[in-house]
């Protein structure tokens, strides 16, 4: 009896094998297709840098500052050289 | 009266002769201690002064003895001949004396040598009403400026003022004298405007500048401090105008490299950087050639005697096609007050030599024509030696300055690519003026520049430009993106 039944489904699962090859599917996929980015919702939470991003280097600041003049004391100096 | 006149005249030869042959004697048959102050005595009676000097120093090294009599010649062979024939002599020699006039000397020359502890001792023993106390308080008062003693400063600088203008107002007639001390005065004025400006009081330096009236033959030299005044106070319109004054004609002698330096930091805080760099680029283009032609024409010279002395008493025609900066250079020496008292002493000097010369060519008229040769040679030394100190000094300010330029570019280029990196601009490509950028006093008033210098103007000038500082984000550039197939 087991035998029989084991006959009976292998007989089956063939004859649907063959229905399926015997129909053709046509896949049509889309010509064109816009995403509106702006209006997309993304929903969960950002675990990296969503936006594409230079992490800045540190800049290096010239160690030469700029003339400044703290006082005067050569011209004190070169005025007591020029007393008569 | 012509009668009259050259029977004067002869009395006094016959006078001066009569001193001279006394001197002779003395030299030649005194045994007396004392016989050099004798000798620079007669010689100084018959005005001889340079050979005066050469006894009276051998005095003061021989001996010790000191009088009235003797402090009062040397007082007046030091205003006749000058200090420095005097400071030649050693410090145990100047400080052995109880004298105002070898105080001053040898506190002048301790100065110098930035011997300041001992200088103001020594210059303290000149009293208040002593012929060359403005000259010693003024030292005085340099002094407590750089010991940062302010009281002390105060003291001495007004008392500079006080005791300069008296001899001013009693100088009268003699309007080189006059002039002298109104110098010295306006050198006090400017001494103190200096300490306040080292002590961060810029606004009381400012007023104590505009004390120093246009006429002033310090006036033109202060330009560039007072310059420096409004830069401190952060008017940089002002510190524009102030150096912008040099290029006047009437003040087109007077090139100060620092100056084109703080009208390049001027615009740099205004943050006019196209402005700056156009300063910068005219620094390198135009002063800097001419810098290297100048040092071309005063370094194979640098080791003569005479070749720059001879270069001031050229005719200025004879200097015209030289170097652009050498007629700028010798107007700007032959105002200065020590240039002028060597040059002075230096052609009184030959003239002196001329009439030693005819003297009798014994062991005394041997002696003092050496002397006196060798007195007119340092004096041509020295002459020449400080055209050529102010003729290299400013070469090598050029120089200086030339970088203190290039680090103003190094930072405006910095600058500008900080403000390329952080996206954004200045707010306008290169302000310009207005008269609502101008700070003002109350008592000053408006007048348009149109392209020409008034005399009355000069050192009035303002800038009315904006400052440039602020920055707004870049304007974005339009990208078009295209969608992909």
């Amino acid at each position: 009896m087991k035998y029989i039944v084991t006959l009976i489904c292998l007989i089956f699962t063939v004859k649907c094998f063959a229905q399926a090859t015997d129909k053709d599917v046509i896949i049509k996929y889309k010509e064109y297709e816009s995403f509106d980015l702006g209006n997309l919702e993304i929903k969960g939470s950002v675990l990296a840098p969503g936006d594409l991003s230079v992490r800045e280097r540190e800049r290096k600041i010239f160690a030469a500052g700029l003339y400044d003049r703290a006082n005067f004391v050569p011209e004190l100096e070169e005025d007591i050289r020029n007393l008569r | 009266m012509k009668v009259l006149f050259i029977l004067l005249f002869q009395l006094l030869s016959v006078n001066a002769a009569a001193s001279v042959n006394e001197a002779r004697k003395i030299f030649n048959t005194s045994k007396d201690t004392h016989k050099n102050a004798h000798i620079a005595q007669e010689l100084y009676k018959s005005k001889y002064y340079y050979s005066a000097v050469v006894f009276a120093k051998r005095h003061l090294i021989e001996t010790s003895a000191y009088n009235e009599a003797l402090e009062n010649m040397i007082e007046k062979l030091i205003l006749k001949t000058g200090t420095d024939n005097f400071t030649t002599l050693n410090d145990s020699i100047l400080g052995k004396f109880p004298s105002p006039s070898l105080a001053f000397v040898h506190g002048i020359k301790l100065f110098k040598a930035k011997r300041y502890k001992e200088a103001k001792q020594r210059l303290s023993l000149v009293p208040i009403d002593h012929k060359f106390s403005p000259e010693a308080r003024l030292t005085l008062g340099a002094i407590a400026n750089i010991n940062n003693d302010q009281k002390t400063m105060a003291n001495e600088y007004k008392s500079c003022i006080e005791q300069a203008d008296k001899r001013m107002n009693e100088a009268g007639d003699k309007d080189k004298l006059a002039r002298y001390f109104k110098i010295l005065s306006d050198t006090c004025r400017i001494h103190m405007a200096r300490s306040f400006y080292e002590n961060g009081k810029h606004e009381l330096a400012m007023t104590t500048y505009d004390q120093i009236e246009k006429t002033s033959y310090r006036w033109p030299y202060i330009l560039v401090e007072r310059a420096w005044t409004a830069y401190q106070m952060k008017d940089y319109n002002r510190a524009l105008g102030l150096g912008v004054t040099y290029k006047s004609p009437l003040l087109s002698s007077y090139f100060f490299p620092e100056a084109e330096v703080l009208s390049a930091l001027s615009y740099y805080r205004l943050c006019l950087y196209d402005d700056a760099l156009a300063k910068v680029e005219q620094f390198y283009e135009v002063y800097k050639p001419k810098a290297d032609e100048l040092k071309s024409l005063i370094l194979p010279q640098k080791g003569s005697h005479k070749f720059f002395l001879e270069l001031a008493l050229a005719p200025i025609s004879e200097n015209e096609g030289k170097s652009p900066f050498i007629r700028q250079l010798l107007t700007q020496i032959r105002k200065k007050i020590i240039f002028n008292v060597d040059l002075v002493n230096y052609k009184r000097a030959i003239n002196e030599n001329k009439y030693v010369n005819s003297l009798k060519n014994d062991y005394f008229g041997r002696t003092i024509k050496a002397e006196l040769q060798r007195m007119i040679s340092f004096r041509t030394k020295k002459l020449n030696h400080f055209i050529k100190r102010l003729m290299f000094n400013f070469v090598n300010d050029i120089h200086a300055m030339s970088y203190e330029m290039f680090n103003i570019k190094l930072e405006i280029m910095s600058n500008k690519r900080e403000l390329v990196y952080k996206n954004k601009q200045l707010i306008a490509d290169r302000g310009r003026g207005s008269y609502e950028n101008v700070s003002r006093k109350a008592e000053q008033q408006f007048y348009e520049f149109k392209g020409e210098f008034w005399a009355d103007e000069l050192g009035d000038y303002s800038f009315g430009l904006k400052s440039n500082c602020e920055t707004v984000k870049r304007q974005a550039t339009e990208i078009t993106m295209r969608g992909g197939q």
